[in-house]
């Protein structure tokens, strides 16, 4: 059995690109490691490619598990979409859609569907804006962006891998018009230790940046979640639990949470 | 000398098949842990406390309780 993620994106794509593979199935596809029991796809911000997402998923029984809509209206403010099904073998399949990810930049989305990029078989998002992808509050993402960051040229390499001895190393050659602090602590001739130090720095301040964040969505999301539990979604099949959870938000849920000034 | 690790598995160094194969056996081995899963792990949910359960419907309800006391 191929990945059932890969087979997946291959079928949301199957009329067109609409989907892009991320996260831990992605580096997966990039041979990293076997990780993350769920795929997670940056969906194009269009209604036909939420249409088409949509059809997808209903066609394998899957359900809406609590999440926002999947419509650009809350997508386009960073929300993001998760939904569960079993495959034949009684697998559970999660699969969850942002069309917005948390530190990539909109032309980096836009190039992913771009016209001009060049057939692939298989869409999967390119390993820099994974990495920033990867820059969440979770401290276990952090040796996997050091992977990553591997399979990047060196002079991107010594701008985002986490992994000290790749910074000492290439901070000499690569390093040299780096603002980065671990690398200009490496280049000042500081000590292995005054390395990992600016690593865990960087590393702390990113995750507290992305849980700062994550805050902003949860506190508007509390009531929501509430009336979307109450009315049983998860139980209604797709086409019903769409209406409903779309009625449900446009009540509860604002499109955009980082916009209220709160 | 080589350690036996998830180091060790090389995934680079397979071919598709094989990658397949380890992924199958891998994702297959990972649902034994599904129940223990956290209901969010991913996007800006990650971070939402659900509410208990919300009791189900007054007809499966009543439907436990005839179950409850022996009622077929």
């Amino acid at each position: 059995m191929q990945n059932v993620y890969f087979d997946l994106t291959e079928e949301l794509n199957a009329e067109g690109p609409i989907a892009v593979l991320a996260s831990g199935q992605a580096v997966v596809f990039y041979r990293l490691a076997l990780m993350s029991k769920d795929g997670d796809w940056l969906l194009r911000e269009t209604p036909d490619a939420c249409r088409r997402a949509l059809a997808v998923l209903g066609r394998h029984g899957a359900r809406y598990r609590p999440g926002a809509p999947l419509d650009v209206r809350w997508l386009s403010g960073g929300w993001s979409s998760h939904f569960e099904f079993s495959d034949p073998q009684g697998h559970r399949i999660r699969c969850d859609f942002v069309s917005r990810p948390p530190r990539v930049s909109l032309e980096e989305v836009a190039a992913l569907f771009s016209p001009s990029r060049e057939p692939e078989p298989m869409l999967v998002v390119g390993v820099e804006p994974l990495i920033r992808m990867k820059q969440t509050q979770r401290a276990k993402d952090y040796p996997v962006i050091g992977e990553l960051a591997r399979l990047l040229p060196p002079e991107r390499e010594v701008e985002l891998t986490t992994d000290p001895d790749r910074v000492l190393a290439l901070a000499p050659v690569y390093g040299k018009d780096s603002g980065r602090l671990p690398v200009r602590a490496a280049r000042s001739g500081g000590s292995r230790e005054d390395v990992v130090i600016e690593l865990a720095r960087e590393a702390d301040r990113l995750q507290q940046e992305d849980r700062a964040r994550i805050e902003r969505y949860r506190a508007a999301s509390d009531a929501y979640l509430h009336e979307v539990q109450a009315a049983r979604i998860g139980d209604l099949a797709l086409p019903d639990a769409h209406t409903r959870i779309c009625e449900i938000a446009e009540r509860w849920l604002p499109y955009n949470p980082l916009e209220t000034g709160d | 000398m080589e350690m036996l690790s998830e180091d060790d598995l090389n995934l680079k160094e397979m071919t598709p098949e094989e990658l397949d194969r380890a992924w199958d056996l891998w994702f297959t081995l990972a649902q034994a842990t599904n129940d223990f899963d956290p209901p969010y792990t991913h996007g800006v949910f990650v971070l939402s406390h659900l509410d208990p359960e919300p009791p189900p419907p007054a007809e499966a309800q009543a439907d436990r309780g005839d179950q409850a006391a022996g009622k077929k």
